[in-house]
This record gives structure tokens, C-alpha cells and sequence, in this order.
């Protein structure tokens, strides 16, 4: 079970003042039942955020984050953004939820949710959206995102 | 040996089998089997190459009598109790699997089984204590009655003088198919009433791809290394050379080394001096006399260069106990005459965090020269650097060859996983478990 988590929302799962989702989000991804997958430029920008950084690296060494090929993601990043597909200026998601078959997002960028969920871009399965765009509330939507999210096979 | 498999054998009650590779680390909490499956590997390898029965307390290790190494369910052996054990030979794929009983206070093998798919050839003890042989194809399954052949054997002009009598029987069987007149004494017990030509054929074919009709070398019993190392002393005085698992001899080696054979010193001194420097132990390595005579006194010496100095050449009892319990695990896998197979436990002890990881490195290296490593380690630093260096390909080893066997308690019980990484270093099959502890440490340090 794999998700990408967008730069716009780290604060909200890693942060001090974690909505009910964003806590909900942490509790899955740090019990192991989903797995962060991180590479290319996501990586980088997660990067900054140093409880992330410092959780990303036990999670790594756990089996229980998964660490995609920075140049695979950059090269997919480099087609997208010249292929002028993308709605939103995030093609480095877009390519990494492509190498990495990740199908959950959380993020709260209206225009990436449109390319994630653009089955021109993301198919078999199909993209899904975990986001507080509306309200950081914990609602029965979330924890159905939650339970049912599959990854398909990693290219 | 790429496969192991244990039922009933120490905290290890249900059946289980496990991967090995190149280099092998096992890894989980104090008192969750790590060493006791070394020991166990040890054994494996005695009986199905070395041709002699497992001394569970031979040094470094030390497993007790057969009611200490018998899984226990309800705290107490019965006479029926028996351990399995089992490993796969990697050039050959054949397995071979025993049960032991127990015999005085040993554990003794009752059962030896060599197969490929469905051929094998077995020896067993019965309720009469008599040693059955039996063989099996796809075709079927027959029974030998050898018994008599046992008191004089034939042509086995290859079995050693001391020779176990327990060990004769399946030693026997593998060599008969070849040697005795074939279907004397056969009786079928499943199948056509005596193997066919074609039989025996897979038969012949299943020992002589297994090579256990012959005898391993000395050369490849593994090298078992004991976890706690010799302390290190001010002089020391030459002596005869005896391998130890503690490493006593190890100065004496080097002392002798450098008397007798000064090229081959010198490989190994820089062998020495490029892992000091790689983990910032030491720069140079030097055997300094106190005589002019052989059987005088001598020390080992280290030094360490300053950034434009040299400095002075240290007693290896004057500087941190890390280089000295590091050097007897340097000296056996960069001896020339090296072992095959290594075993060692926590290599990794005095050892800075920095020194831990170069040591990950030189275990890849080592592996990767066509050696088995099985590594019982607590160092995070040292599994951390074997991932990344396998992730970033500065050794040669893939993926494939690394293995990490997570030990994990459950109730009474221990479980062993065995997890691999991909080629970015991911870990893979990891239970939820894995890491639990470190993680929770990382959360609560962070605030999460």
C-alpha cells in the first residue's frame, strides 16, 4: 500500500498542529500499513522538513518507505514537463506516482488533483485524492481512502 | 549453502526456512536465537561436509546437551522429542535434512535425508535401533537392508580413520548405488519392486551433483568468531599457533608472519592499514621485536598519522580497546589463506559508529570474493552502509546477495523473517515489527 505525500502538506502530518487527518494520515504511514514512497524532487523539497527527514530515514532502514531512483523520477519529470500534459506545475508527483505506481496523494493543490486523478496520466489503478482542502476534520471518506488503498506492481 | 531450514531447535518450536547469501546478517533483540542458529549452521555443515557428528559445544559456542537444544514446549523433553535441521547446498541445489534424537545427553542424528525434487536417498534409525536405508524416485520407494554390510564395508577406501560409527551408515548409502551389486537386499516399499536402471541412474546422479560422497575441505569449515575477543597485552611472547575463536594466536600469527614470510606480511599489513585508515583506527601496523632472537618477547604496535607528522607508534594495549578486538575479525577474512565460510557474532563491538560502517563495507567486499559471510550484528551503522553501498553499487555484490534474517520473538517463540533489499537499498519483507523500537525513539525525539 503505497502514497505520496505533497510538500503543501507535510506540516500537516509531521508538524506540531496536526489536523484529525493529517494525524489519521501519520498514524497509517507510521504503523507500516501504507508505505511513503519518496524520489526526485519530492524528495528534496520533503527534505527540508527535519522531523520528516529524521522519520523518512528509520523508515527507510524498516522496509516500510520505499525510495524510488532519483534519476528515473527526474527523467519521467523532464517528459512530463515537455509533453506540457500537466495542469498544475507539479510533474515531479506526477512522475514519481508513475514510477512508483503510488496511487494515494495527499495534497491540497487543486490542479495536481486534477492530473492525478487525469487518466491520461494515472491509470490502472486509478488516482485518489486524501486531501483537507475543505476542512482538516477526520471524515468516513479519509478513513475509507485509507483502508482501501492498494499500490499496483512497481515498474 | 543458500537455505536453511530448523523445526523444534532451540526457541526456534515451528518449521522454518530461511535464505542465505553471500553475506547473511542477522539481526533482533538479546535472546532471540541469533547465535544459536550460527551454531547451527556450524553443525549443518560437520555433518553434511566434514563427515563428523556436530559438537554443539565446541567454542565459541556453547548450546549445552540435547535437553537444552530441543525446543521445549511444555518445559520438560520426552523420550520421543526430536530436532530438525536442514540447508540447501547453492551449487548443487540439493538439500539436505536430519533429525536428532538424543543419545546419552547428546543430540545424535536419527535421520539424514539427501534429495533433489523427488529423488532421495535417506538413512534412519528404528525403534530397534537398526539404521534402515532407503531410496526413492518419482517411480518409487525401496528399502536396503545394508545391516551386515555395515561391519565390513566395502571399498570405502575414502572414509577417514576415525570415522564416526554414527556416521557410516548414510555415508555408506551415498556410495553404494555405485559400488554394491545393485537390488541385493532391496525391498520396495512403494512403487516397482526394485529401481530400474533409470533409477539408479538419478540415484548415482543426485550424489554425485550433491558431492557429498566425497569430503569437504578444511579449508571450508566456516570460521567461527566468539563475540567477546582476547584482551590485548603489553608483550607477548611467541608461541605455538592454535586458531582460536577468541583470536589469542593473532599476534603470534603476525609476529610469525613477519619473521617467516615477509611478502605475505606485507599484503596483509596493508590489507591491515587500509581498513585503519578507512575507519579511522590507525594508520600502521608494525610487529616490533624486544630481542634479536625468535623466541623473545615482542609487541604489536599501531600508529596514527597527524595531518603533515607522523605520530609515534602505540602499544596496541595503550589505545582504544576497539582496535584490538577488531584485529583477530581483520586478520581472518584478510589472511590469505582465509576461510570460506565466516561466522561471525557481533564484530562490530567497541567499535565508533564511523569504524562500524567501514566495517559494512569491508564485509561487502569480502563477500563479494566468493566467501559467505552470516554476520550477527546489533550496528545499525554496519547495515545501514552494506544497503547504501549495494543501493549506490560501490560493491559488487546485488542485491540478491545480501540477506538480512530479522529474529523476532513471539510469546516463547522466535520467528525468523527473511527480508532483502532491491536495487535502491529498499528493504523488502520487512514485518511490522522490524525496527519497532527505533522508530518509536526517532517519534518520541522528533515530537510525533
Amino acid at each position: 500500500m503505497c502514497a505520496i505525500l505533497d510538500n503543501d502538506v507535510v506540516h500537516q502530518v509531521f508538524g506540531t498542529r496536526r489536523p484529525a487527518a493529517g494525524l489519521e494520515f501519520f498514524r497509517w504511514v507510521d504503523s507500516g500499513r501504507i508505505h511513503l514512497v519518496v524520489g526526485g524532487k519530492l524528495r528534496r523539497e520533503l527534505g527540508a522538513n527535519h522531523a520528516f527527514k529524521a522519520w523518512l530515514q528509520q523508515k527507510l532502514n524498516a522496509g516500510q518507505a520505499t525510495d524510488i531512483d532519483d534519476a528515473a523520477v527526474d527523467r519521467v519529470t523532464a517528459a512530463l514537463v515537455a509533453a506540457g500534459s500537466c495542469r498544475s506545475n507539479d510533474q515531479h508527483v506526477v512522475a514519481l506516482a508513475q514510477c512508483s505506481n503510488a496511487r494515494l496523494l495527499y495534497s491540497n493543490d487543486a490542479d495536481l488533483h486534477h492530473d492525478f486523478k487525469n487518466r491520461m496520466l494515472i491509470a490502472r489503478p486509478k488516482g485518489r485524492i486524501y486531501s483537507t482542502l475543505y476542512g482538516g476534520d477526520l471524515q468516513e471518506s479519509h478513513r475509507r481512502l485509507l483502508r482501501t488503498n492498494r499500490c499496483g506492481p512497481r515498474s | 549453502m543458500d537455505q536453511i531450514r530448523l523445526r523444534d531447535f532451540r526457541c526456534f518450536r515451528e518449521e522454518q526456512t530461511v535464505r542465505l547469501a553471500p553475506l547473511t546478517l542477522l539481526v533482533g533483540e538479546n535472546s532471540t536465537g541469533k547465535t544459536s542458529f550460527l551454531a547451527l549452521i556450524r553443525a549443518l555443515w560437520d555433518v553434511a561436509c566434514g563427515k563428523q557428528l556436530p559438537n554443539f559445544k565446541e567454542p565459541p559456542y556453547d548450546l549445552g546437551g540435547f535437553d537444552d537444544i530441543v525446543h521445549r514446549r511444555g518445559g520438560r523433553t520426552t523420550p520421543g522429542d526430536t530436532f530438525a535441521a536442514g540447508c540447501r547446498f547453492s551449487y548443487s541445489g540439493c538439500f539436505f535434512d536430519m533429525d536428532f534424537a538424543k543419545k546419552g545427553t547428546a543430540p545424535f542424528p536419527v535421520r539424514r535425508r539427501l534429495s533433489l525434487g523427488d529423488t532421495w536417498i535417506e538413512d534412519r534409525l528404528d525403534a530397534e535401533h537398526r539404521w534402515r536405508v532407503s531410496y526413492a524416485t518419482s517411480n518409487g520407494e525401496w528399502e536396503w537392508d545394508g545391516t551386515p554390510a555395515f561391519e565390513s564395508p566395502p571399498s570405502v577406501d575414502n572414509l577417514p580413520a576415525d570415522e564416526s560409527a554414527g556416521m557410516m551408515p548414510f555415508f555408506l548409502a551415498l556410495l553404494l548405488p555405485s559400488r554394491l551389486e545393485r537390488n541385493l537386499g532391496i525391498t520396495a516399499l512403494r512403487g516397482g519392486s526394485a529401481p530400474s536402471d533409470d533409477d539408479w541412474l538419478r540415484i548415482e546422479a543426485l550424489v554425485s551433483r550433491s558431492r557429498l560422497g566425497g569430503f569437504g575441505r578444511p579449508s571450508w569449515r566456516p570460521h567461527a568468531a566468539a563475540p567477546v575477543r582476547s584482551r590485548p597485552r603489553r608483550t607477548y611472547d611467541p608461541a605455538q599457533l592454535t586458531r582460536d575463536p577468541e583470536g589469542d594466536y593473532v599476534p603470534m600469527y603476525f609476529a610469525e608472519m613477519s619473521r617467516r614470510s615477509p611478502e605475505e606480511w606485507a599484503v596483509l599489513q596493508r590489507a591491515l592499514e587500509q581498513f585503519g585508515k578507512e575507519a579511522g583506527l590507525f594508520d600502521e601496523i608494525a610487529v616490533r621485536s624486544l630481542g634479536k632472537d625468535e623466541v623473545d618477547p615482542f609487541q604489536v604496535q599501531i600508529r596514527k598519522h597527524g595531518s603533515r607528522v607522523k605520530g609515534p607508534y602505540r602499544n596496541l594495549i595503550d589505545v582504544g580497546y576497539g582496535v584490538s578486538q577488531i584485529l583477530p575479525i581483520l586478520s581472518e577474512l584478510l589472511r590469505a589463506d582465509a576461510q570460506h565460510r565466516f561466522l561471525l557474532q557481533q564484530p562490530e563491538v567497541h567499535l565508533h559508529p564511523s569504524a562500524q560502517a567501514a566495517l559494512g563495507t569491508l564485509l561487502c567486499q569480502i563477500a563479494a570474493r566468493d566467501r559467505q559471510l552470516l554476520v550477527e550484528t546489533h550496528s545499525d551503522h554496519l547495515l545501514d552502509r552494506v544497503r547504501m553501498d549495494v543501493r549506490d553499487r560501490t560493491t559488487d555484490l546485488t542485491p540478491d546477495d545480501v540477506s538480512i534474517l530479522f529474529f523476532e520473538r513471539g510469546n516463547l517463540d522466535v520467528r525468523i523473517h527473511s527480508l532483502c533489499l532491491d536495487e535502491r537499498g529498499n528493504v523488502l519483507g520487512a514485518p511490522p515489527n522490524y525496527r519497532r523500537f527505533f522508530m518509536d525513539e526517532t517519534n518520541r525525539s522528533i515530537g510525533l
